[in-house]
């Protein structure tokens, strides 16, 4: 019976490997032949596959460096044997994009006690001996209340944050602070927080609920919001449409979504932070390539020392983000990000310098 | 023994029927204080475990109401409970079935955001792009909820067919399911959010557009309240006829009384929410009408998911009581070796749980992205908890045998008020999380414990 079973799965692997082609990879240059593992977290999020990887392997295989990758698909504990295999399977360097950056420490320790350098992508690893690369997050969060700001100065706020365990979250909100926008719990002479809630798995739904509830509590009378990412600010701008707010109530966002930039056009999302993820990508190569000749983190060009929240000095590379408004709308054209039809959707002619 | 809710001759092709009017004759012959409250009860033969259901609700309400300075029974708030409560509810009407016949739907968030994801690209890029018929066609919103109920109803079967005749867990094939589905939404578009819908399809979701607005609203109402009237009339004379045991008179009026006032109880709040003042001057704009001195009132009314929500409920009810499949579906999941040498199609009938709970997968996937006006990958993403918990609060047992749709429902708002109004009272997501367990694992021990007192 055991036997019987045994067969049928290994029946069932041979027939779905078969079917799955697997591309070889090859190349020459610096660091020809170094293998180089990328842990992806959840790799069905938008941008990974479409932005991410692709400058990930350019930037390896411009170096003759060699990738491979597997996807944790949103579990810290796979995520922390994926990295196990990727060393298993010859990686010289290993790129992470956490899941949960506490739960990921051990195995991060351990492969670099390994001799194999860590860089943590995007996501912050709270270990000073892993090179740390990502946009500025503090600044991310200071560009979205700036540009709310400029719109509206003072009044009632309401803040729609993201995953309480990601850090991210936090550090957007930080940024919130340094654009002068209250801490949490606090309120100033211009600003009143009247909503604030962290939204789980920056669920747009949720975050939808949350926003319908906190116009509820204050009769609509709620001057702007600050959404962190663009698909709550989705939910966000639906809830204000039911209300008849949509357009008239500032909204932030992050990550150049389609359809947030679309909104931007429409003008009922009033920024959206662009961090071209091809930049951060091509960064993390180029620093993989340098990394397989030379394991010391200090010496790849361009890092810097951050400070974490966890009061660790951390060796890092941060990029910067760009705020795009309804004003330079054309830089996400140029830049191939978007094409005009998507980005111009249902918006009235001549509205829009971007879309004429 | 089955149990049913509210309606009086669920077991009444059966010889139990006559049994059931002994014991109540027994029961009766008691006559003490304690059991005077009870004979009140038998003679109206209302469900204690619903009755109970309410009066908790009624509880949290009040609490909610008393600590957010009155914002939580208004109109408003009543409203956008019920359209949030609705995706939920839906969905845990036919995860009842599933349960009742001692199986399991793990897949249904993942299938939610997988049905969801599909009509969004039928109708934001497959009709109006690769087919290149244009936006908002008159048909649009039409064709992909067909598709997303068809497909729904085929993944469902497959699930169904799998449990059934292939021998596999329903645990099993549900949490394949869990992960493949979720892992298809990205094969479509490489995860990108699929927005704007289409705009006929976006009044699924509710919304003061998305509403029936006042006259029909009470039509809705009136012919619900003829309905209620006609069947516990109808009732009254099967049962006569058969020579079961009826209600008392003043209990079948006093019913009857109770549910319809309830109606028009739930409608006149629903009417009394008017539309938020800048919608109502874009509209008055928009139709050439003088704005009155104060704003033009137009009433919301019923919102359509809700609408869809009591009309799935209505049928659901009939198909669980008096329907030959539901009454399989109830007798296979109190004794399965019984149900087979009874005759009944044991596995047939279980296949068929999971259509059903695939087509309303597909009528949820509908609302929750037209709500949302896109849809995204993390689309009902741990939806299935929501839903299993649901129904499990609303009295609906592993054990298999038992579950009402109406407790179901009634579930599914209990665990949308707590959420909502905690927001309300600006308690965040975590502590709303541990509230919830905490009501979840509460809720069903209470109803152990009374269950093993009452035996």
């Amino acid at each position: 019976m055991r036997i019987r079973r045994a067969a049928a799965l290994l029946g069932a692997v041979a027939v779905i490997v078969g079917a799955c082609s697997s591309p070889g990879a090859s190349g020459s240059g610096g660091a020809t032949g170094c293998k180089v593992g990328v842990s992806w977290n959840n790799y069905q999020e938008e941008r990974w596959a479409k932005w991410d990887e692709p400058a990930i392997k350019a930037a390896l295989a411009a170096a003759g460096a060699e990738y491979i990758s597997n996807d944790a698909k949103s579990s810290a504990e796979t995520q922390a044997s994926n990295v196990e295999n990727l060393i298993t399977q010859g990686a010289k360097v290993v790129i992470i994009l956490a899941q949960d950056g506490e739960a990921i420490k051990p195995a991060a320790a351990s492969a670099i006690a390994n001799g194999v350098p860590v860089i943590a992508y995007d996501r912050l690893i709270e270990d000073p001996k892993a090179l740390y690369i990502t946009f500025d997050n503090v600044l991310v969060g200071k560009l979205q209340a700036e540009a709310v700001l400029k719109v509206v100065s003072e009044g009632n706020f309401v803040i729609i944050k993201g995953n309480k365990a990601d850090a991210n979250a936090d550090f957007l909100r930080a940024g919130y602070v340094q654009a002068g926008v209250p801490e949490v719990g606090q309120n100033s002479d211009k600003i009143k927080i009247v909503g604030e809630s962290y939204t789980d798995n920056w669920d747009p739904g949720k975050a939808q609920t949350s926003m319908e509830q906190f116009l509820t509590a204050n009769n609509n009378d709620v001057d702007a919001v600050l959404s962190e990412n663009d698909g709550m600010a989705g939910g966000v701008v639906a809830a204000l449409k039911a209300q008849g707010l949509a357009g008239k109530v500032p909204v932030s966002g992050q990550d150049g979504d389609a359809a947030a930039l679309n909104r931007v056009a429409l003008g009922e999302q009033t920024v959206d932070v662009w961090k071209d993820s091809r930049e951060l990508g091509k960064a993390a190569g180029q620093a993989a390539a340098q990394l397989c000749s030379n394991k010391d983190i200090k010496a790849v060009s361009g890092v810097g020392q951050f400070k974490s929240p966890g009061g660790n000095d951390m060796t890092s590379i941060l990029l910067t983000p760009q705020a795009i408004t309804k004003d330079n709308l054309n830089v996400v054209l140029d830049a191939g990000w978007i094409d005009k039809a998507k980005l111009c959707q249902n918006v009235a002619a001549g509205s829009v310098a971007a879309c004429n | 023994m089955t149990e049913i809710s509210g309606v009086p001759d669920a077991t009444s092709h059966r010889p139990a029927g006559r049994v059931r009017a002994a014991v109540s004759r027994v029961r009766s012959a008691f006559g003490s204080a304690t059991s005077r409250v009870r004979s009140v009860t038998t003679s109206l033969e209302i469900d204690t475990r619903l009755l109970g259901m309410l009066l908790a609700l009624a509880v949290i309400w009040i609490l909610f109401h008393w600590r957010s300075n009155g914002n939580f029974i208004t109109p408003r708030n009543l409203w956008n409970l019920s359209v949030q409560s609705a995706s939920i509810a839906i969905m845990a009407t036919g995860m009842v079935l599933v349960i009742v016949s001692r199986n399991i739907d793990l897949s249904v968030g993942s299938l939610l955001g997988f049905l969801g994801y599909t009509m969004a690209m039928v109708q934001a890029e497959w009709i109006p792009q690769t087919l290149g018929l244009g936006f908002d066609q008159p048909y649009t919103w039409i064709v992909a909820l067909a598709v997303g109920i068809g497909l729904g109803a085929l993944i469902g079967g497959l699930h169904g067919a799998l449990v059934a005749y292939g021998g596999v867990p329903s645990f099993v094939v549900t949490l394949g399911g869990f992960l493949i589905w979720r892992g298809l939404i990205f094969w479509y578009a490489q995860g990108q959010t699929i927005a704007p819908l289409d705009s006929s399809f976006a009044l699924l979701g509710g919304g003061p557009i998305g509403s029936l607005g006042d006259r029909w609203s009470w039509i809705v109402a009136l012919i619900a309240c003829a309905g209620i009237v006609y069947t516990l009339i109808a009732n009254r004379r099967r049962k006569r006829r058969y020579g079961f045991q009826t209600r008392p008179r003043w209990a079948e009026i006093l019913v009857g009384a109770v549910f319809c006032v309830a109606v028009l109880a739930a409608v006149w709040v629903a009417n009394s929410y008017p539309w938020p003042p800048a919608l109502a001057s874009q509209y008055a704009a928009d139709h050439g009408i003088t704005e009155p001195p104060g704003g033009l009132r137009i009433a919301t009314g019923i919102a359509f998911p809700v609408l869809i929500l009591a009309g799935v409920a209505l049928v659901m009810t009939v198909i669980a009581t008096r329907r030959r499949f539901g009454r399989y579906v109830f007798a296979i999941g109190g004794n399965p070796e019984a149900a087979v040498l009874g005759g009944i199609n044991v596995r047939r009938t279980i296949m068929l749980t999971f259509v059903l709970m695939g087509v309303l997968v597909a009528i949820s996937a509908a609302i929750t992205s037209a709500r949302l006006n896109g849809a995204v990958t993390n689309l009902g993403v741990q939806n299935e908890l929501d839903v299993i918990a649901a129904a499990v609060i609303g009295g609906t047992s592993f054990a298999g045998g038992i579950g009402t749709i109406a407790g179901a429902v009634l579930g599914a708002v209990v665990m949308q008020s707590l959420r909502s109004g905690m927001l309300l009272l600006l308690v965040d997501s975590p502590t709303q999380d541990i509230v919830v367990g905490i009501v979840l694992v509460a809720a069903v021990g209470l109803d152990a414990l009374l269950r093993r007192r009452a035996s």
